[in-house]
């Protein structure tokens, strides 16, 4: 199989087989920009968000500056509610877009415009993953997140709408609306595996249990990223956010490879329930660590989440901006230095 | 012969299960029968909420199923709120309420606002992503009692502290008390950057405002 590389590790340990890797990978498929790279390669938010050359400075600051092994693209969760309509509220250096104001009142308003990935930003993102990809060639592992469908639907409608509508409305209705969703991160993906993409993420946010209910998950979200994994046909890792120790013994109907847990999640009970059926990835606490902690709290942190059992070492969530660097380095040569015996 | 603990209890039923149309027709039958507005809102709609709250912290219930039972109070309250009878002795306290800078998950704001105002409070709601000053010059302007903040982001919730100090530096700190709450804030951080509660969820909010208010008027009296 010749010479490992981060692409090689981090494909094996995301797929749950790190014991054929020659130690673990750290290769972080949420949100890697802080302020600290921005300044370092020039390429501060919110331009970085639109702008390509910034934008591929910014992504491959992750492997450039902190050494997380691998990139992920791209750094917001707007891109769908924006091509769909959504005004954009930018942000500045150290905050992330967010999503203005929702722009379909009923379900029945929603459509989904024709050749949605060549509208917005999807160009820009698929087009700095070929960059990547023709810059360091087969080395390194890129991962383009899709904003997953129940986050969407909160941004087009309104969260607090769409929650009531889980209640009101048929659940027929809701799944249809989730499944359409669902297509565009599946046309999204397939256009950046063909970019050079090797990992999809699907990040859902609002799917957090302190929002919804672990039926709610189970018979209408397993179903919706079960769908998406089949036709994806790549390694695709899921990220929700908080507690989502309820949603456990579900996951492995959903046939993900990875599932990216916040820190709230205690990794030993979670590989207790899971087993081999899905690889667990994440946990290194973001606020009360990276952000807030020193290079000795973060190591610690690191040591504990591989020790627990995690597949892959990476922040719990997305990086906060004002994130030191000293700090998230800490993790990766925590990560570096772990090696299987 | 309308009985009026039927209406009651029905009335209570028709909250938790978050039936605004039902909560909508009991609250004008409570009416008809002579039931006391103030009372049906904060009295039995606050108990409806209290089953509410027990029943997400136990985890029978998610967020789907307070918002529709808090819209089906919200809606009774439109009905019941021109029958209120306002106490001449009291002067209603007035709450800044609104989602730090940078923040803009405003389902827990929006609860509280909605149980606050059932309670009887004037809210003035500055929405979410609020600029850090604009609690200032609000609560000056307003000559407000309480000045509430809301987090879902342990990112943004550090803009609470800054908001605290801003009311020290233009000398109003006595003049309010300061609440905060959502997920990530804990009591022991709120207590810490100087706020005087951190109420746990939307109904105990009622109760801690109403004491936080009764102490700050023996304080600094009805004058601002």
């Amino acid at each position: 199989m010749g010479e490992m590389t981060p692409k090689k590790r981090a494909l094996l340990c995301i797929t749950g087989n790190k014991k054929k890797a020659d130690r673990i990978s750290c290769f972080d498929v949420l949100t890697t920009a802080t302020v600290d790279q921005m300044n370092a390669v020039k390429a501060p938010f919110p331009d970085a968000h639109r702008d390509p050359e910034l934008c591929f400075r910014l992504a491959a600051a992750a492997w450039e500056i902190i050494g997380l092994e691998g990139f992920k693209l791209p750094f917001d969760l707007c891109i769908e509610a924006e091509a769909l309509g959504c005004k954009i509220h930018w942000g500045r250096i150290d905050r992330h877009p967010s999503v203005e104001a929702p722009v379909f009142n009923d379900l029945e308003e929603f459509k989904v415009p024709e050749k949605i990935i060549e509208m917005g930003r999807f160009p820009i993102k698929h087009g700095v993953e070929e960059r990547l990809r023709r810059e360091y060639g087969d080395y390194l592992p890129i991962a383009n997140q899709v904003t997953g469908p129940f986050t969407v639907a909160g941004h087009i409608f309104g969260i607090e709408r769409f929650l009531i509508w889980t209640k009101k409305k048929p659940r027929e209705k809701i799944e249809e609306v989730l499944r359409l969703i669902a297509d565009i991160n599946i046309e999204d993906s397939k256009e950046a595996l063909r970019s050079g993409a090797d990992v999809i993420c699907i990040a859902d946010p609002s799917a957090t249990s302190d929002i919804i209910s672990p039926q709610f998950f189970k018979e209408t979200l397993v179903p919706i990223y079960k769908y998406m994994v089949r036709k994806i046909g790549a390694p695709v890792v899921l990220h929700i956010c908080g507690n989502t120790m309820a949603y456990l013994p579900y996951l492995p109907d959903t046939e993900i490879d990875a599932f990216s847990a916040d820190a709230q999640v205690h990794i030993g009970f979670a590989k207790q329930v899971l087993g081999d059926r899905v690889a667990i990835v994440g946990n290194v606490p973001t606020i009360s660590v990276l952000l807030l902690g020193n290079p000795q709290t973060v190591r610690k942190a690191t040591i504990e989440a591989i020790s627990q059992g995690v597949d892959v070492v990476m922040p719990s969530c997305g990086i906060p901006p004002r994130t030191p660097t000293e700090n998230f380095k800490a993790m990766v040569e925590a990560a570096r230095c772990w090696v299987y015996v | 012969m309308v009985n009026k603990d039927e209406i009651i209890s029905k009335f209570k039923e028709a909250i938790i299960i978050g039936d605004e149309e039902a909560a909508v027709r009991l609250a004008k039958e409570a009416i008809a029968a002579g039931l006391d507005a103030y009372e049906m809102v904060t009295k039995y709609g606050g108990e409806a909420m209290e089953v509410i709250n027990k029943q997400y912290e136990e985890k029978k219930i998610f967020v789907p199923e307070v918002l529709l039972a808090a819209n089906a109070l919200s809606a009774a309250v439109e009905i019941l709120k021109p029958h209120m009878k306002v106490e001449k002795t009291s002067i209603p306290a007035k709450v800044v309420l609104g989602v730090v800078e940078g923040d803009i998950h405003d389902i827990g704001k929006n609860l509280v606002k909605i149980m606050l105002s059932s309670a009887g409070f004037e809210v003035i709601d500055l929405g979410r992503d609020v600029p850090l000053q604009k609690f200032i010059e609000v609560a000056k302007q307003e000559k407000a009692d309480v000045v509430g903040m809301s987090a879902l982001m342990s990112t943004t919730m550090p803009g609470m502290k800054k908001v605290i100090d801003m009311l020290k530096d233009a000398g109003i700190r006595n003049k309010v008390k300061v609440i905060v709450g959502g997920a990530p804030v804990t009591e022991e951080w709120a207590l810490s950057i100087g706020a005087d509660a951190r109420p746990k969820d939307a109904s105990a909010a009622v109760g801690i405002t109403k004491q936080l208010v009764e102490k700050l008027r023996k304080e600094r009296g009805d004058s601002w």
